[in-house]
Formats: C-alpha cells, sequence, structure tokens
C-alpha cells in the first residue's frame, strides 16, 4: 500500500467543496437601484441643507434630480422580480424586521415628498400655479424629505449586512457607512454637474466640492479599514480582477482622482473664479462612475463570497 | 409544539425514494439529467425545485494501515428554523409560520424579490426560475382543476422562492410528508418536536455505547437560529455533509448596521451643515 492519499483525511475534506449557500440572483438593474436610490437619498439631504443656507440653484437642482432618480427606483426594482405584477404584494405589510420592506415604504415615504418639494419648486420656478408651493411648508417637508434620504442612503447597506452572505456579514459596520458615505459624494457630484451646465456654479458648486471630499475621503477610510478588518473574508472584494477593477476605477477612479481635480478649488485658490466647466464635469463623472463600480464590486463579490464554501461554515457574527 | 422531522443518518441507506416522493407528491419539475461524477450525487443541492436531496459523504482514504472508506447517507431538507432567516426578511408577507409550527412559502404571496435566499445561513430556499417547456413537464400534466386543489405545487410558471413546505397539504389531511411515508428505513422520522428530540437523544446514547461517535445537529443549539425543527443524527463534523458549524441568524446584524449607517448620515449632515452655514 502505498503512502500516498488519494483524498485529504476525513478531518479537513468539506462535500466535496460545494457552496453551502446560495447566491443572491441579483443583477444590473438592482445594482443601479443601490446606486441611484443612494444618489435620490443623498439629493433629499442636499436640498435641505441647500434651503438652510439660501442656496437657490442647487436648491432647485437637488429638488429636480432627487424626484427623477428616485422615479426611476421602482422600474429597476419591478424588473427584477420573478413576478413584476406582484411588486405590489410588498405594500400588503410593513415588517419592521426586513430592511427590504422597510426599504420599500422608505422609497414610497421619500417619493412622495420628493414628488411634493418639486412641484413646490416648480411653482416657484414660475411653471405651476403659485398656490402649489403653499402645500408643502418647507422646512416640514424639506426636513422630512432629508431624513427619508439619509435612510435610503443607507438602509441599502443593512439590507446587504443582515444576510448569510459572509462578506456582506463580515461589513455589517462598514457597508451601511460606506453606503451613506458613496451616496452623499454622488449626490454632491451630480449637483455640482447639473449646476455649471446650467451656469449656476459658483459658491453652491464650491461647498459641494468640499462635502463630496469629506464624504469620499471617509469612504476612502471605510474600504480601507475593510480591506484589513475583512482579512480572508474580503479576497472576492479585494483580490483578483474584481480588486483590481475597485482600486482603479472606485479608489484611484472615483475617489483619487476628483480629490484632485478638485484640489485647486478646494484650497480656496479659485474662490472669485467661475470654476472651469469641463473639470466639474470630469470630476463628477469620475465620482458616480466609482460609486457604481462599488455597488457592482460589493453584489459580484457577495455572490463569490456565497460560492466558497470554506467561508460559509463558520458565518460573521 | 411544531411538527418536523428526525433524520437519523447512521441509517440511511441512500435510495433516494425521499426525493422522488417529494418531486411527485409536490409536483416539481425536473431539474435536468446532470452526471456530477463526484458521487452517486447527482442531485447535489437543495433548490427551489429540490426539497430533499440525499448527500452521498464518500470519503476513501488510504495508508499504509490500508483503506479506511467511510461512507454515509444523509437526507438533507430544509431545517423549519426556531428563528428562520427567511421568514424575517419576507418582504411580502408570503414566508409565514402555519399552524403546525412550519415555514411555508405561500406561492400566490411571494414576488421573487430573492431576499429569502441570501438570509437563509443553510443555503436551502432558492428562487424557481421562470419555467420553460422542458422542465415544466408537471405542470403540463397536471389537470386545471388539481392544480388549483393543490397549495404546494408551484403556481403558474416559476419566478417565486421554493423550498420544502413540510407537506403542509398532507399534514392538514392527517397524512405523514411524502418523504417519512416513502423512507423504507425510518431513517426520515415526522412527528412532534419534542417527542422526535427524546427519541433521537436515545438513538444517540445507544449508538455512542456501541462505540459510534454520533451527535445530533440543531437540537439544544446556541446558535441564533435556536433549535432547528428538522434536525439531524450525524456521525460526522457537520461540514463533511454541508452544514454550518454555527449559522447566525442574519438579522442579529442589524442593530450594529442600522447604527453604523446612523453615524456616518450624522457625520455627514454635521459636516455639510458646517460647509453650508453661510450665505457667502
Amino acid at each position: 500500500m502505498s503512502e500516498t492519499q488519494l483524498r485529504p483525511p476525513p478531518s479537513e475534506v468539506t462535500y466535496f467543496n460545494r457552496p453551502l449557500l446560495k447566491k443572491p440572483h441579483w443583477e444590473w438593474n438592482v445594482i443601479t437601484y443601490l446606486f441611484l436610490g443612494g444618489i435620490a437619498g443623498g439629493s433629499g439631504v442636499l436640498a435641505a441643507l441647500a434651503q438652510r443656507s439660501g442656496d437657490a440653484p442647487l436648491e432647485r437642482s437637488s429638488r429636480y434630480l432627487s424626484l427623477a432618480l428616485a422615479g426611476a427606483c421602482p422600474a429597476l426594482l419591478i424588473s427584477h422580480l420573478g413576478r413584476p405584477e406582484r411588486f405590489l404584494h410588498m405594500m400588503r405589510i410593513v415588517k419592521l424586521k426586513s430592511p427590504m420592506s422597510l426599504g420599500v415604504w422608505g422609497l414610497v415615504g421619500f417619493s412622495g415628498l420628493a414628488g411634493l418639494n418639486a412641484a413646490a419648486q416648480l411653482a416657484r420656478d414660475n411653471v405651476l400655479p403659485a398656490w402649489i408651493a403653499r402645500l408643502a411648508p418647507r422646512p416640514i417637508t424639506t426636513g422630512m424629505q432629508a431624513l427619508f434620504g439619509a435612510f435610503l442612503a443607507g438602509y441599502t447597506g443593512v439590507l446587504l449586512s443582515a444576510t448569510a452572505i459572509p462578506l456582506w456579514g463580515k461589513g455589517k459596520y462598514h457597508i451601511p457607512a460606506m453606503s451613506v458615505a458613496s451616496a452623499i459624494s454622488g449626490a454632491c457630484a451630480i449637483n455640482a454637474m447639473a449646476l455649471c451646465a446650467d451656469g449656476n456654479g459658483g459658491p453652491a458648486q464650491h461647498k459641494l466640492e468640499k462635502l463630496e471630499a469629506c464624504a469620499a475621503l471617509l469612504e476612502l477610510g471605510i474600504l480601507l479599514h475593510f480591506r484589513t478588518y475583512a482579512g480572508s473574508t474580503g479576497k472576492p472584494m479585494y483580490e483578483g480582477s474584481r480588486g483590481e477593477r475597485l482600486r482603479t476605477l472606485t479608489l484611484k477612479g472615483g475617489i483619487a482622482a476628483p480629490l484632485l481635480l478638485n484640489l485647486p478649488s478646494l484650497l480656496g485658490r479659485e474662490k472669485n473664479r467661475r470654476p472651469w466647466m469641463l473639470r466639474t464635469l470630469l470630476a463628477g463623472a469620475l465620482t458616480l462612475a466609482g460609486g457604481y463600480i462599488l455597488r457592482e464590486t460589493l453584489i459580484e463579490a457577495g455572490k463569490a463570497s456565497a460560492d466558497d464554501p470554506a467561508q460559509a461554515f463558520v458565518q460573521p457574527k | 409544539m411544531p411538527n418536523g422531522f428526525f433524520t437519523d443518518t447512521t441509517i440511511c441507506i441512500g435510495c433516494k425514494a425521499c426525493e422522488v416522493a417529494c418531486k411527485q407528491w409536490n409536483e416539481l419539475p425536473s431539474d435536468g439529467f446532470e452526471f456530477t461524477g463526484m458521487s452517486y450525487d447527482n442531485t447535489v443541492e437543495l433548490s427551489g425545485t429540490t426539497w430533499r436531496h440525499v448527500a452521498f459523504v464518500e470519503q476513501v482514504q488510504m495508508d499504509a494501515q490500508g483503506v479506511d472508506d467511510r461512507w454515509s447517507m444523509m437526507s438533507d431538507v430544509c431545517k423549519h428554523c426556531t428563528h428562520a432567516g427567511c421568514l424575517e426578511a419576507c418582504p411580502t408577507g408570503a414566508i409565514i409560520r402555519n399552524e403546525f409550527g412550519n415555514v411555508y412559502i405561500q406561492p400566490d404571496v411571494c414576488n421573487g424579490c430573492g431576499y429569502c435566499v441570501v438570509s437563509c445561513p443553510f443555503g436551502v430556499v432558492d428562487v424557481i426560475g421562470s419555467l420553460n417547456a422542458q422542465n415544466s413537464y408537471s405542470l403540463a400534466t397536471l389537470r386545471e382543476d388539481r392544480r388549483e386543489q393543490h397549495e404546494t405545487a408551484i403556481q403558474g410558471h416559476g419566478g417565486v422562492a421554493g423550498k420544502c413546505t413540510l407537506c403542509y397539504d398532507r399534514q392538514r389531511a392527517g397524512f405523514v410528508p411524502a418523504c417519512a411515508k416513502a423512507c423504507p428505513t425510518e431513517s426520515i422520522q415526522f412527528g412532534d418536536v419534542e417527542e422526535l428530540k427524546e427519541r433521537a437523544r436515545k438513538r444517540v446514547t445507544t449508538l455512542q455505547e456501541r462505540g459510534v461517535d454520533a451527535s445530533l445537529y440543531g437540537v439544544d443549539s446556541k446558535s441564533s437560529v435556536g433549535d432547528l425543527n428538522a434536525f439531524f443524527l450525524l456521525t460526522d463534523r457537520p461540514e463533511a455533509y454541508n452544514l454550518p458549524v454555527e449559522p447566525v441568524l442574519p438579522s442579529t446584524r442589524q442593530p450594529a448596521s442600522y447604527t453604523s449607517a446612523a453615524i456616518t448620515a450624522l457625520a455627514l449632515v454635521i459636516a455639510g451643515l458646517t460647509i453650508f452655514r453661510s450665505h457667502a
């Protein structure tokens, strides 16, 4: 009898190395929803900030953008359902234990408030009759939309981490935090782009760049910390071609490059000059692309994590 | 007390009668005919349309002492957890705990969102894809009137989540679930879970007296999913049967997650208020 073993000793084998968990069947439509829903929520927060500081052009752009983006979300969500016509079944109940249920209601509440506030904005912009503006007493409806917006930006991270997928479970602190940060930086970017394209840059845009820098730096810190914190559980996200993509398009392209592009403005060198439009558009596009890639990486790495039996036997607390 | 299954792997002979009985009774479509080449197991895993799966744990080891083979079979099934991740996650209320204490998916309420799939720490639930001509055999052969009577059959043409119903319809008629009925060795036993646990503990004692390294999986569990209403008697580590050593109820992470999101949002709002303070 030879010394060689045909298979590893029984104490080391799993069941033919088969995956223990089922992976999500979520595709581009759910990824896009996570991305757009976050930006819509972030725009809701920006609208409140703009109203408070009296930045009228930003208030206008953020109100319209939050409604437009929130409007796209139900279509994306419905398109991924196995039974699209049964989307209404989500409305049967409110379940506090289920982030999916709370999220749907959060989206409904946010969309309603965004619609009301956008209608009031249209009235102030003389498109709709003036009395419509009185339907939305600004401090109240804007504040409520900002609250719902913050929820919309963060709950998707909770939704992911409250699952059995090892990578997502390991990220119970990091993933919700990076969702919020990325939603705010994305909202700043798209609003800066809108202001700039509309010829309304200036002080508001300068503030957006500052807030975006804060959010982007926070996101960078969380992403880097999660890499060490997650250890081998983080492999599907940070290693291989997927990790390379995340580093190139999110860390470098989506965070570092826009920070560098906005640096002169951040350092206050351009305070009295109109910002260079191409720079803003480029920085904004890079930030948005980075945000999308972050969501895509999270979902796709989650699938890979579910397929790795070694990770699933001892699940993160 | 809930009804459940006690699956004793030491007397499973791997005949797969449970798989066949389950497919037949529940009118589940075929999953295709694939030859895995890894063992006698060509079913591979539980899925939306496979609610019993017989695992063939084949471990062949050769060394200087000779050949040490072990060949054990285990009929896997939905665990009908005391604290079920799928049930908590379901946003439509399609997944309920029925009057027998079992976790049941109402196919006419499910909308196929797939959140239960990633919320099961055992990888049991899956979404049944759209049924095509190839795999909708059982539905095509089903008479229209019978299809309506049949509560457990997949409704329509897929697109909803599927898993073991613990033969809800049979239990309501006072019958034993199809798999337990078909099992020729009583490896699958059905009944009141407390009674089954008593029986299982005695069986473990007997086996241990005979020198078998037997243990119960899912009984007196310290895991956050609680005790399993479909539990198992194993003779190897759980990993060998593709079971998690310590399943975690996913919703236990929610407080930490919500807190983290709220703190981040608060920090950025404070930053925003500072930056947007001035009218400049």
